[in-house]
């Protein structure tokens, strides 16, 4: 995965839902899926049939990208467990694109 | 990832770290539960708050469970409490640590405790109890329910749970299910040694047990005061046997109180959400 320098809002979202998904297809491919339609839309759970232990080693693959400026575990323990059974992708790229923000106005 | 290899076993570990990078106060680990169960129940609830509250955190994933290597056989309750102690020496933590332990987990982390009262700092146990022979049968049954109705028996079984309970809760069973078919763990664990009143009573360190209050091991809390020279209960209204995940907020802060009495420093809740 490339550093990406996007310049308007629109692009970030894009850039890091194309980030997300490419760490999403290197974990499916452990479960030989290779051809997986992921949207904004798609949830971890049940379409992607991810288990939790799955999203730790997501969490690992988003610091490897982002470093610290991403707290995945920080994201999820602020959560009730039904949200997180209802987690999106889209949802994920919303708080990622949220963090780098702030890490840069910060 | 981290895969830590013990010489017997390899195992993957995570740990967080005070975000300050500072010197951690102490060392926490935090041993998880059977068959459904993985190093993620608490990364995703409460490890991220006791590194912020300055503790180094140890989680990993049992044999057999999460991204663990799983072995065919070894499954007795000795051969987990062998692979912490191994896994401690490997991770070179030789001083006290304050143990954690959901469900099963806990049964583990009062074995290592036993066997180490002089290295462990405080205990608490969630939804857990130290091996006894009740113990030894009571889970025997739930393993033999497992391994019968529902390794020996799964389409049935999943669409039965897929029906009554939810697709998350049928999706754990699958996994459930294989574990109990692919190892000998369903057996080996019932037939484990189990611990004597005496290695009970060698367990001198302040104890916390937390149950859910709709759980039938609320009844274990006058058992263990009984035995153990510092133990205290809390029981959480409203919730059963996976309170951990439920209600990780109470739970977090129970255990933070018993650490921070444990090592001396005074409740400040600066960082209690």
């Amino acid at each position: 995965m490339n550093p990406t320098r996007p310049t308007t809002e629109h692009a970030d979202e894009e850039a890091v839902l194309a980030d997300i998904r490419a760490m999403l297809l290197t974990l499916l491919e452990e479960y030989g899926e290779d051809d997986v339609e992921i949207g904004t839309t798609t949830t971890f759970n049940r379409d992607l049939e991810l288990e939790s232990i799955d999203l730790v080693t997501l969490a690992g693959l988003l610091e490897q990208r982002y470093g610290d400026r991403v707290n995945f575990a920080e994201f999820l323990a602020g959560m009730e467990f039904e949200e997180i059974i209802e987690l999106t992708v889209g949802r994920l790229v919303e708080y990622v694109v949220h963090s780098l923000k702030a890490a840069e106005a910060g | 990832m981290a895969i830590v290899d013990t010489g017997e076993i390899r195992l993957h570990v995570q740990r967080l770290r005070p975000r300050d990078a500072g010197t951690p106060v102490a060392t926490v680990v935090l041993v998880h539960g059977l068959l459904t169960d993985s190093l993620a129940s608490y990364y995703f609830t409460v490890a991220p708050r006791f590194a912020v509250a300055g503790l180094d955190v140890v989680m990993y994933d049992l044999r057999g469970h999460g991204r663990s290597e799983r072995p065919p056989s070894g499954y007795s309750l000795d051969h987990n409490i062998d692979d912490l102690e191994a896994l401690l020496d490997r991770l070179d933590i030789t001083g006290p640590v304050h143990l954690v332990g959901n469900s099963y987990g806990g049964t583990i982390a009062f074995g290592w405790a036993a066997r180490h009262p002089g290295r462990t700092a405080s205990l608490t146990l969630i939804e857990s109890e130290p091996a006894t022979a009740t113990w030894a049968a009571k889970l025997g049954g739930i393993l033999r329910r497992v391994v019968t109705e529902l390794a020996h028996n799964e389409p049935d079984a999943i669409a039965w749970i897929t029906a009554h309970r939810s697709h998350n809760t049928a999706r754990l069973a699958k996994g459930a299910a294989r574990l109990a078919r692919e190892t000998t763990l369903g057996g080996d664990i019932p037939a484990s040694r189990v611990l004597t009143e005496d290695e009970i009573k060698a367990v001198r360190c302040p104890v916390l047990g937390v149950y859910g209050g709709d759980s039938d091991l609320v009844e274990l809390v006058s058992l263990k005061e009984t035995l153990l020279a510092d133990f205290r209960s809390v029981v959480l209204p409203g919730h059963e046997h996976s309170v951990l995940v439920e209600a990780p907020g109470p739970v977090g802060t129970h255990i933070l109180g018993l650490i921070r009495a444990a090592i001396g420093i005074r409740p400040v809740g600066a960082e209690a959400r």
